[in-house]
Formats: structure tokens, C-alpha cells, sequence
């Protein structure tokens, strides 16, 4: 839990919930409407049924199975758009419990977490639909953290029994079997050959790698729990979760976990200081749009010397975009576009998942590679990343600039209003 | 302002939601335990079950099963409506299958289904046979399994 908020019957920011519920809804629409409505379609024009998991379950006819599938399609836009999101969520919970309960073979891991996801978001009321997430400017919206608090118990379930199954598996343990046996995916060229790299590794220590894997699943589960280890949980996980998508590509786990994070995040905390320039006016506002968990606050620069509102004092660029983080580390131009990431993931979420999923759409009818994607822009990130590290090295020698911003100093960027220096 | 009421739990939403609490987390405590483990077992009691969060927790058992129908004497024959019976399967040509998160017994309970329903409704005079294969990490039974049902006219 992010500091500064009170138990499970307390009031929390909202923003956490409905970012959740938009990237889900988005997930939903993109991986796992089509996929069940598949399910569905091909039971429905099937003659010959297995019996379902409980002998009470009603076989849907041909005209029943056509009305869910559109039903989830509504259910799904629905969420989406956030109008009835308790009653989108649920009924899309329910329609997806009914049809794996139809089948065995419909039944899958990741889609379970799914639809415990669902479920959970379906408790949630947060009354910040897609419209006012993206143009409201408000941060005062609250609602029940309960939701929020099963959420993070439900991804330390899930890895706690990931990690005890992993633990008892005569084909992990001591032997780490999985990890040498094939079905690693295929990558396009260049992520083909770190694939294969990989795969070296596995094979000459899998009992070692089996055993961090099941620490690492351990430890996920310990720090979805502690409030104090989510700085840790995130970036465990989404470095866990990078691997796993890169080594299996295991369908909608990876984003489900990623979107299931959001919940550790601070929210609606005005944490992150932009430095507004009127020469940039628009990108502001784009960037106002894409501040779904309310975490930026925005300081105008009108003057070269201290302000008589004591907002800010300006950079020395203008034009040049400024962030000044919760511990008054200050970003400037490429290193606050590396920093944004951070501070934007519900937007980021949302276009890695189009990525992700639109990618796999080119890439299962013959397109090529299309769904390493995502990879492409890690890479295209990780390069952004370095290049400002390097340049903030070259900077070093020079004190202006030891806040990592070449512009201005540390002083001439924070807010002294806020009481930061 | 609603979010000002709907933030703050009272009264009957606040018992609703610490009951709803307790029940999520017993059934997600207890239901992957219970699926995982089989105390009944004579060896160890661990299985792995669906339901449970065994995510890539085993080696994933592959199959081939080839639908075909027969006569005395005669060739495999393709089942002119399978397609009708389960949408996308194929005949007599094997397809390449996995049983990622079911069991040998439902496997071979399900096509031993599928061949029985075909020819109680055909009653040719064939015979309709699925036969597995089990081509990577094959569980502890047979490698190659036919399960045959007469259709007698």
C-alpha cells in the first residue's frame, strides 16, 4: 500500500482502481473476448459436448452461445468506457467462469487470473469513467481500498502457490526439467539469438535457475503483503515478467501481472513536478491526458527570477521539458522523457498491450515478428536510457549539473512553495 | 458529492464488504490447496490440477489422435461429418494435440465419448476408432492407445 493510506475499509485515490480497470478492459477487448468467444463459437456449432465441470451446468444452444458472445462484446467496451463497470466486470467474470466451466479444454491458468481480475475490478467503486480519467483534472475523487487490497492478496496467492507448486513439481525442484524441455517461442532476428543464449543458460544450470525461479515467486509473494517492499514488488515483477513474456509468451499472464501492479503505485499525490513552458504548451496537454493517476503537477515558468508566488524559477532552456521527482531528483529533456514511463504506466500499459496483442494479429497470419514488438520499444527505452546516462556521466565534472539536469540547478528547479529544499 | 459517501463503508456495506473479504480469501486460500494436493494418494500428494495457479509446472504431455472409421478387413476411412461433431477436428489425418491442463483419463474419456456418440448415431455397420499417441513426455500409461465403438446398423 502506497504510504500514507489507511486500511481496507478506508478511503483510497481512485485513479489506481479505474487505470486497472481501463488497461484490463483494454486487455480484455484486444486478447480475451475473441479468445473465449472462440471457445464458444466452436461449442456451439459442436454436435458432441464432454460433460461439463458440474452436471448443472446448461449446455448453451447455438442462439444462446451467438447473445453472450455480443453480450461480452458490450461488456467489454462497457468497461472500458467505464459506464456499469461493477456489472461489465462481473458479467464478464461470469460469462468466462460458465464457458471454461463448459469444457476442461477451455480452462487455462492465465485466463483464471484473468477472470479473478475481473471479479475483483468488479468491486470496485471508483465512479471515474475513461472520459473523466483522461480530461478531468480532478485528484479528489476516493473510494474503498478493499478492492485494491484484495488485489495485491490475490497476486500474492498466485505467486505463493506458483512458487509451493514449482517447490513439489517433480519436474522443477532440484531438477528443473521445464526449463531445459523445448517450447521456448521464437523471436525475430537479433532477439532470436539472446533467445538461443538463453536457452544455453537453462540447459547448463537448470537446477540453480529452477531454484531462483521458485525464490523469486517466494519472495513476490512476501512482497505483495508488505506495504514497505512494493518498490521492490514492482520492479521484481515487471523484470520477472519481462523474462516470461520473452522466454514463453504466456498469452495475457504477463499484462494481467503488469496491470496488477498499478495498485502498489502512489496515486492522485501531485509527487512529480513538471516545469510547464508556454513553447510547449501542447505537449503539456497531451501529457495532462495521459496523467491517469494524478501524479503530476504542473509549475509555469514566467520569469527568470524567483517568482513572487513562489511557484518556481525557471530552467535554463526553454522549451526543455522538466520533471522534478518525489525525492527532488530533477529530469530534463531526454532523461524526463526516460523518467515519464514511470510516472505514466497506466497509458504505457495500454500502448504496450496494443503492441503486444496487434503484433501477435500480424504476426499469426504470416507478417513476420510483429509480436516482439514490445521488445522493440523496451530496446528503443533501454537505448534512450543509456544514451542519458552517458550524457549525465559527461556532465559529472560539472556541479550545475549534478542533479542530472544540464539546464538548470537543483535549487532553480524545485518548488520552494513545497518546502523541498 | 458521491465520492465523499461511496468512499467512506457504513452501516450494511461495511458488514457486506468484511464478508465478502473473508469469503475471497478463504476460497483463494483454500481451493488451490485443496485442488493440489490429494491426500488420498499412496505415494506423494501432490497433482497437478487446474484451478490451483500451477502455472508451467510441468512438463506439458503432447499427443497425436488420428478419427478414422473401418471395416472388417478394411482401411481407415475418413468420418465424412466430423467437423459436425467437434468443430476443427479432422479425418483420418492425425492432429497434433496437448493435454496441458487435463489429464490422460479425460483425454482418453473424451474420445472414447466422441467415437461412442458417432456411431450410436451412424449404426453403419463401422467401426470408429481414435487412436492416441503420445509423442512427448507421455504420462505413465501406454504410448499408443485406440479406443474403438461399433456402430452396428
Amino acid at each position: 500500500m502506497p504510504r500514507g493510506e489507511g486500511a481496507w475499509l478506508g478511503p483510497v485515490p481512485a485513479y489506481r482502481l479505474a487505470t486497472v480497470r481501463v488497461c484490463l478492459a483494454v486487455v480484455t477487448l484486444v486478447f480475451h473476448v475473441p479468445k473465449f468467444n472462440g471457445l464458444l463459437d466452436a461449442y456451439t456449432l459442436s454436435a458432441f459436448h464432454v460433460a461439463p465441470a458440474f452436471a448443472w451446468i446448461p449446455t448453451p444452444s447455438r442462439g444462446a452461445g451467438i447473445a453472450l458472445m455480443v453480450l461480452q462484446h458490450v461488456a467489454a467496451w462497457s468497461l472500458l468506457l467505464g459506464w456499469a463497470p461493477r456489472v461489465a466486470a462481473w458479467l464478464l467474470a461470469g460469462a468466462g467462469a460458465y464457458i471454461m466451466a463448459l469444457d476442461p479444454e477451455h480452462y487455462s491458468h492465465n485466463a483464471h487470473f484473468h477472470l479473478t481480475l475481473l471479479a475483483l475490478v468488479g468491486c470496485a467503486s471508483d465512479r471515474v469513467p475513461l472520459r473523466r480519467l483522461i480530461l478531468g483534472g480532478d485528484d479528489d475523487a476516493r473510494t474503498p481500498a478493499w478492492p485494491e487490497r484484495l488485489i495485491r492478496a490475490q497476486l500474492a496467492i498466485v505467486f505463493f502457490y506458483a512458487a509451493l507448486d514449482k517447490a513439489l513439481s517433480p519436474d522443477w525442484g532440484l531438477t528443473g526439467a521445464v526449463l531445459t524441455a523445448p517450447g521456448f517461442v521464437p523471436h525475430a532476428p537479433g532477439l532470436a539469438a539472446l533467445q538461443q543464449l538463453n536457452q544455453a543458460v537453462l540447459g547448463a544450470i537448470p537446477a540453480a535457475l529452477s531454484v531462483a525461479t521458485i525464490a523469486t515467486e517466494g519472495a513476490l509473494a512476501v512482497a505483495f503483503v508488505l506495504p514497505s517492499l512494493s518498490a521492490l514488488a514492482i520492479a521484481l515483477s515487471v523484470g520477472f515478467m519481462t523474462y516470461l513474456e520473452f522466454m514463453v509468451r504466456p498469452g495475457v499472464f504477463t499484462w494481467d501481472v503488469l496491470i496488477a501492479l498499478l495498485v502498489l503505485s502512489p496515486a492522485a499525490d501531485r509527487g512529480w513536478s513538471v516545469l510547464h513552458s508556454p513553447a510547449r504548451a501542447g505537449f503539456m496537454a497531451f501529457l495532462l491526458q495521459l496523467d491517469w493517476l494524478r501524479r503530476l503537477r504542473w509549475v509555469t515558468s514566467i520569469a527568470t527570477s524567483p517568482s513572487a508566488a513562489g511557484e518556481v524559477e525557471p530552467a535554463g532552456a526553454p522549451g526543455t521539458l522538466h520533471l522534478v521527482s518525489p525525492r527532488h531528483r530533477v529530469f530534463c529533456g531526454l532523461g524526463a522523457l526516460c523518467a515519464l514511463p514511470a510516472v505514466l504506466p497506466g497509458p504505457l500499459l495500454v500502448a504496450l498491450v496494443l503492441a503486444r496483442f496487434g503484433g501477435g494479429f500480424l504476426a499469426a497470419r504470416g507478417f513476420g515478428r510483429w509480436d516482439d514488438l514490445p521488445f522493440l520499444l523496451l530496446g528503443a527505452y533501454l537505448a534512450f536510457v543509456c544514451i542519458e546516462r552517458a550524457r549525465a556521466a559527461a556532465r559529472w565534472r560539472d556541479s550545475s549539473a549534478s542533479n542530472g539536469c544540464a539546464h538548470a540547478k537543483a535549487g532553480q528547479i524545485l518548488d520552494r512553495s513545497r518546502g523541498q529544499r | 458529492m458521491p465520492h465523499a459517501t461511496e468512499s467512506t463503508l457504513t452501516g450494511w456495506r461495511r458488514h457486506v464488504a468484511v464478508a465478502f473479504i473473508a469469503l475471497w480469501l478463504a476460497i483463494q486460500l483454500a481451493m488451490p490447496l485443496a485442488q493440489k494436493l490429494d491426500l488420498r494418494a499412496p505415494h506423494s500428494p501432490y497433482r497437478y490440477a487446474r484451478y490451483s495457479w500451477a502455472m508451467f509446472s510441468r512438463l506439458v504431455p503432447r499427443y497425436e489422435v488420428s478419427l478414422y472409421r473401418t471395416r472388417a478387413g478394411g482401411g481407415p476411412e475418413p468420418i465424412p461429418d466430423i467437423d459436425h461433431w467437434v468443430r476443427g477436428y479432422r479425418s483420418p489425418e492425425p492432429m497434433p494435440m496437448s493435454a496441458i491442463y487435463t489429464s490422460e483419463g479425460e483425454v482418453l474419456d473424451r474420445f472414447s465419448g466422441l467415437v461412442t456418440a458417432i456411431a450410436r448415431e451412424h449404426r453403419d455397420g463401422y467401426t470408429y476408432v481414435a487412436a492416441i499417441r503420445w509423442t512427448v513426455n507421455r504420462p505413465r500409461g501406454a504410448e499408443t492407445v485406440e479406443v474403438r465403438a461399433d456402430a452396428t446398423r
